[in-house]
């Protein structure tokens, strides 16, 4: 086991672009994080902010449209852009595996769900016997809480909740070090999705892997994350302890925006507001800090520079708003 | 707000053949009303027949049992030309803003169709009464919307299109179908608070259907909780969050992301409902914590318990 102070996932500098006729437009941007053994670390964006690119480059599983161009990406250490094809398999999987959207498209509509998951231990575990990976499989569902009989089961006989469990046994099949889930039960009733949470948590505590959790509904993310990193228009803007993730702290202004944008379910009264604008178009961003045309708080410096990253409290937060602030309470 | 009831629906029924002179009913006995310048919130799981009465609702089908009263007018066996006019009251807003638009047609050409169309008051011209559409739901600049197709707007703006097309015709009343669940959290606000804000401002009713229950509650007078095609409990939107007293309302909102009382999550199973004709007992039998075999044999009626607080349970909280 690496010890603790060693990041499972090290993400430094990374942009990724896609090309278009129209020239590179980037989806990622200038991106830093690493995540610790054991912990859960979740992703917030909206749609096109660049969250699941992020999630595919990690995996090192984008399409040819897509290139790295700055950046590394390193898991336990290893950077995974270095490594053969070979490497590459063995690695994947092994030590990092993925929980895709879709659970119905994730499986094989004509294996069994016993067959996917032997498959998947004997492909990486050479000296491992049917038999021997069977009785793991069996441990598996027993681990995802899916009675041993749905072993034999096709994918299409099983309800939505019960293939996400499917997918997520097979992700964690062969004890990886990192599993990526990228919006794992945004396709469930809530209902099932607080199941299936409660589970990730649990199994997440007894087995130790860590979690990069991408999704765009704040307060699950909020509940089952420890640190919450928010993604806008390919940038993390700010990175929090999940803890301090709520409109009395200090906050990037689009976290706010998005804090207040979601009715709260017990509160004695419910007011809401939505952050002016439509999300920007990637292939024509705006200058200095791409959040300034939605932004309450915009000066002419936000159109003009893009602020950098600083350490407020213990949130990182990429804003000009705080950079004058901090400036101001020196003097 | 003392308005009468603008709707009223009286124990729809909708069933559908399954072969085998089978029926499965995924609206079983449902009555409710709704009030000018009221939304009613229906809240439930896939499969728990919301979508299927607001179908019902603007006759998109027709109900196998039951009325609904529009006015004085019992409109769920109307046929061809009444249901035509019926299209007048009652406009339905989709959840997918990139399925409900058609790709070919520019913003000004799907919002012309229905004002001619339905054309009543004839001294304002159709040009005029679109900029105002527009302007309604806050698609401005709107000389540059107009001219638009749907692939050059957001999720979030053509949702906006969606609605002013179901406005287009000043119907009393829209079905709203899980409007904001495809858009993005930063614009959902804006769609939920432009709804609130027609019904203010034009008095028109909404059925609201969502499976979230903090949207239902903030949009929400009234909200309706249904499982497996029957109302479990229905009450003002506050009362049902704050005392909630059927066992899947319960559920429901210890379920819900950003409940920070919530209890740890009750064991039950997570098969779905039996919608088969002719099933007995209570729906949610099978899941609930507090079964007993009074549940399993006979369906509990829906009592009203408070004042506007109504639940069908055999062991209510």
């Amino acid at each position: 086991m690496a010890d603790n102070n060693q990041p499972v996932l090290e993400i430094e500098d990374l942009s990724v672009a896609y090309v278009t006729p129209s020239g590179l437009v980037s989806a990622v941007n200038d991106v830093n994080l690493s995540i610790y053994p054991g912990e859960i670390v979740g992703l917030i964006g909206e749609s096109g902010s660049g969250k699941s690119t992020m999630a595919y480059t990690i995996m090192r599983l984008l399409k040819g449209d897509a290139i790295v161009t700055k950046g590394r990406v390193k898991i336990l250490g290893q950077d995974i852009y270095k490594m053969s094809r070979k490497e590459l398999r063995e690695f994947r999987w092994d030590k990092m595996s993925m929980v895709f959207q879709s659970a119905m498209s994730a499986l094989n509509p004509v294996m069994t769900v016993e067959t996917q998951i032997v498959d998947a231990l004997q492909a990486h575990r050479k000296g491992m016997s049917y038999r021997e990976a069977v009785a793991r499989a069996e441990e598996l569902m027993d681990l995802v809480r899916i009675d041993r009989k749905h072993l034999k089961s096709y994918p299409h006989e099983l309800s939505g909740g019960m293939r996400q469990r499917v997918v997520i046994a097979i992700a964690i099949a062969l004890e990886p070090s990192l599993v990526i889930m990228d919006e794992p039960t945004t396709a469930l009733d809530v209902v099932v999705q607080r199941s299936i949470l409660d589970e990730i948590k649990k199994i997440q505590e007894q087995v130790g892997f860590a979690i990069m959790f991408v999704s765009h509904d704040f307060s699950l993310v909020a509940e089952l994350a420890s640190r919450v990193a928010i993604m806008y228009a390919g940038r993390l803007i700010e990175i929090t302890p999940s803890e301090l993730l709520h409109l009395g702290e200090k906050h990037h202004p689009y976290t706010e925006g998005l804090l207040r944008a979601i009715p709260e379910l017990t509160a004695d009264e419910v007011t809401i507001q939505g952050i002016p604008g439509y999300p920007p178009d990637l292939q024509d961003l705006p200058s200095g800090c791409a959040f300034h045309p939605r932004c309450p708080y915009a000066t002419d410096i936000c159109r003009q520079v893009r602020p950098q990253k600083l350490k407020v409290e213990e949130k990182l937060i990429e804003c000009h708003l705080f950079s004058e602030k901090e400036a101001v309470e020196h003097v | 707000m003392s308005k009468g009831p603008l709707l009223e629906v009286k124990d729809l029924v909708v069933h559908f053949p399954i072969g085998k002179g089978q029926f499965v009913r995924p609206v079983d006995h449902v009555s409710f009303s709704i009030n000018e310048g009221e939304v009613l919130s229906l809240v439930g799981e896939s499969g728990s027949g919301k979508s299927t009465i607001g179908k019902a609702l603007v006759r998109m089908i027709e109900p196998a049992e039951g009325s609904i009263l529009v006015g004085d007018r019992d409109v769920a066996h109307i046929r061809g030309r009444e249901i035509m006019a019926y299209r007048r009251d009652a406009q339905m807003v989709f959840q997918d803003p990139f399925g409900s638009l058609n790709p070919t047609r520019t913003i000004e050409q799907h919002l012309a169709f229905p004002i001619r169309k339905h054309r009543t008051n004839r001294s304002v011209s159709v040009d005029k009464q679109i900029d105002e559409l527009l302007e309604k739901v806050g698609l401005t600049p709107v000389s540059e919307t107009r001219r638009k197709f749907p692939h050059e707007l957001s999720g979030g703006q053509r949702q906006r299109v969606a609605i002013a097309r179901a406005l287009a015709v000043n119907p009393k009343f829209i079905v709203a179908d899980e409007p904001i669940s495809m858009l993005d959290v930063s614009i959902r606000a804006g769609i939920l608070r432009l709804m609130n804000d027609l019904r203010r401002d034009l008095n028109i009713g909404f059925l609201y259907i969502t499976h979230d229950l903090a949207s239902a509650r903030y949009i929400g007078n009234r909200i309706m909780v249904l499982y497996g095609g029957k109302v479990m409990e229905t009450a003002e939107s506050g009362e049902l969050i704050k005392y909630p007293t059927h066992p899947y309302t319960r559920l429901l909102l210890t379920a819900t992301p950003g409940n920070r009382q919530r209890g740890p999550l009750p064991e039950t199973s997570n098969s779905a409902p039996n919608l088969l004709e002719g099933r007995v007992g209570c729906p949610f039998a099978n899941r609930c914590p507090l079964v007993s075999d009074v549940c399993r044999t006979q369906d509990p009626p829906l009592v009203e318990t408070s004042a506007g607080h109504s639940v069908a349970c055999h062991h209510p909280a």
